[in-house]
């Protein structure tokens, strides 16, 4: 496949309000193309794989940066970037668990420049989708991935349909593990949806990650109160400790009470097409306290319902053994 | 130009097919409607004939099996083009678990009909004769039990149902279902004429089932839908519309 050192022809827009990026993207339709930190998208661009006509960088509009405490919480904006998060107080104080997925994302370089909304609806790495293939993803009828030749090491665990390509956001796991809001503007105003049903996975969406459509916009994320300042675990695990995509990961938010577990979340990530939650897991853990002891338990349901494709089974070990750090204390 | 067929470079480079292209529908959709249209017009316009009563002798026109099928037939087909075409126009849900279910159903509900039709059913009265022929031109030759339109729905149908199981077997091997696992191991381009045939039938079956959908009310019509539902016709219904020499039903109806 080519690639280009020079960004394809096309027309730029750097719109300083919100109300200007939303009819921008309202008249561009699929043709436009959002631009956050770009980490995703030159990638993109420069290998010709996609090919929008317009670009609306959405870095100029200051009301979607900055961290604002709410009364039911903190709500980020869409284009504030990684760094900013991971050194925000608030964030530190109240919601560990997002600064530590944020942290974790790729390197020094990537996390000054990338914002958290585009880490969130930053597209699946599968090789083959990225490569411009004409897979399911792609619009087109084979899953490469997935064939008897394929390399899938990276990729699906669970919930695969036709597609394996996994989610590679590691803020989207914090996000689903804080029971986050997204919201999400158009023209024809805003709605917000949880995090939960953000991600979209190939059954219902096989070309989309996100239920994001066309002309919408990310504008803020909403951490309510519920989890703040509760017990918090992050971990992943890639091939290099810096400036790669998770194998696995975990993100996990416990509500602890004189020691035990009264309520949680486990999500893991590079398992799915979305971040995927640990049920299972989650109604074990009720009433159990940390120690190895109930890790060793939790951690022989974390992978219930795995279906392995031809290379990734190391990933179910790596999901037990997550868990069980989890569990540590 | 519109195309029939959609193309792809397959992971050699090489054009390959993708599947129909699903513009067509649009063209099917409007041919129908411009069809229903001009003909509901003509009718409109021409001298009305008498309207056969419903009441007085009943003759049984369908079975209780055979209504069972129509209307299951019917269900499992509308299920099949909801869940395969609107997540296609942009109407997305969990839609391919309902699919391959409602396949199945109508595939076993068409090898009924096909065993009941060869071995318990006048197969004979379903197949065209050279009379039939005649019919659309010369007012006088009535239809035993299915007129020549009747017949040639059917058929058209038929081959279109076939088709779409054929190749909708053979997708359906290609996915996780309960029996077996998806092995993704069929050829691409053989895939792409998999789905082009699954795709072309299906928008055939569209424009047929707008055709059927609208003769079935028409109100000169609308004693064979009641006869689908109900079983019955008149016995001035039968003598209006068919050759009583042809077709002797029950009048047990």
């Amino acid at each position: 496949m080519a690639s280009f050192d020079v960004m394809p022809d096309m027309q730029l827009y750097q719109p300083a309000e919100l109300d200007d990026a939303l009819e921008l993207a309202d008249r561009h339709g699929k043709q436009g193309w959002l631009l956050g930190g770009g980490q995703d998208t030159y990638g993109w661009l420069k290998d010709r794989a996609k090919n929008p006509q317009a670009m609306i960088d959405l870095n100029g509009i200051e009301a979607l940066k900055g961290v604002r405490e709410t009364g039911d919480g903190v709500e980020i904006g869409a284009a504030t970037t990684l760094r900013d998060i991971i050194r925000n107080p608030l964030l530190n104080d109240q919601f560990s668990l997002l600064t530590a997925a944020a942290g974790r994302v790729a390197s020094p370089q990537i996390r000054n420049v990338g914002t958290l909304g585009g880490n969130l609806v930053q597209d699946t790495r599968c090789w083959y989708y990225r490569r411009g293939l004409s897979c399911y993803r792609a619009g087109g009828n084979l899953c490469y991935a997935d064939s008897p030749q394929g390399m899938n090491r990276e990729h699906s665990l669970f919930e695969a349909s036709r597609c394996v390509a996994v989610s590679p956001s590691d803020t989207a796991t914090a996000m689903v593990a804080l029971d986050a809001t997204m919201v999400i503007q158009s023209v024809n105003g805003e709605r917000t949806v949880s995090a939960a049903k953000f991600f979209v996975g190939p059954a219902t969406h096989i070309t989309q990650m996100t239920s994001l459509e066309t002309g919408e916009i990310l504008t803020a994320i909403r951490l309510p109160k519920k989890w703040a300042g509760k017990h918090f675990y992050f971990e992943k695990v890639a091939d290099r400790d810096v400036w790669d995509f998770a194998l696995v990961s975990i993100a996990v938010a416990m509500d602890l009470s004189d020691g035990a577990i009264q309520d949680s979340r486990f999500v893991c990530g590079g398992v799915a097409a979305v971040p995927y939650r640990l049920r299972g897991v989650e109604n074990a853990a009720r009433g159990k306290s940390l120690g190895p002891d109930s890790g060793d338990t939790l951690a022989a349901l974390a992978t219930k319902g795995a279906e392995p494709l031809n290379y990734n089974h190391f990933k179910m070990p790596l999901m037990e053994n997550l868990v069980r750090r989890a569990m540590r204390g | 130009m519109m195309d029939i067929a959609t193309f792809k470079n397959d992971v050699w480079g090489r054009e390959v097919l993708l599947g129909v292209s699903w513009d067509l529908l649009w063209v099917i959709l409007i041919a129908a409607f411009l069809f229903v249209a001009v003909h509901a017009l003509y009718m409109a316009a021409r001298k009305k004939d008498r309207s056969p009563s419903a009441d007085g002798p009943r003759v049984s026109r369908h079975s209780g099996v055979d209504r069972i099928f129509h209307w299951v037939m019917a269900g499992s087909v509308f299920v099949l083009l909801i869940t395969g075409i609107f997540p296609i126009i942009g109407i997305e849900f969990n839609w391919l678990t309902i699919h391959w279910i409602a396949g199945i159903v109508l595939t076993v509900v068409i090898l009924f009909h096909i065993v009941r039709a060869l071995f318990w059913k006048q197969l004979k009265s379903m197949w065209f004769s050279g009379r039939d022929l005649k019919e659309p031109f010369d007012s006088s030759i009535k239809p035993g039990k299915y007129s020549v339109a009747q017949k040639a729905m059917h058929l058209g149908v038929t081959v279109l149902t076939l088709a779409v199981i054929a190749s909708g077997l053979v997708l359906f091997a290609m996915i996780d279902t309960p029996w077996w696992d998806r092995t993704n191991a069929l050829e691409e381009s053989t895939l792409g004429w998999m789905f082009f045939l699954h795709g072309l039938s299906t928008l055939l079956l569209v424009g047929m089932i707008c055709l059927h959908i609208y003769f079935g009310v028409r109100p000169e019509k609308l004693f064979y839908l009641r006869s689908m539902i109900k079983g019955w016709v008149s016995k001035d219904e039968l003598e209006a519309n068919h050759d009583a020499s042809r077709w002797s039903p029950d009048e047990s109806g």
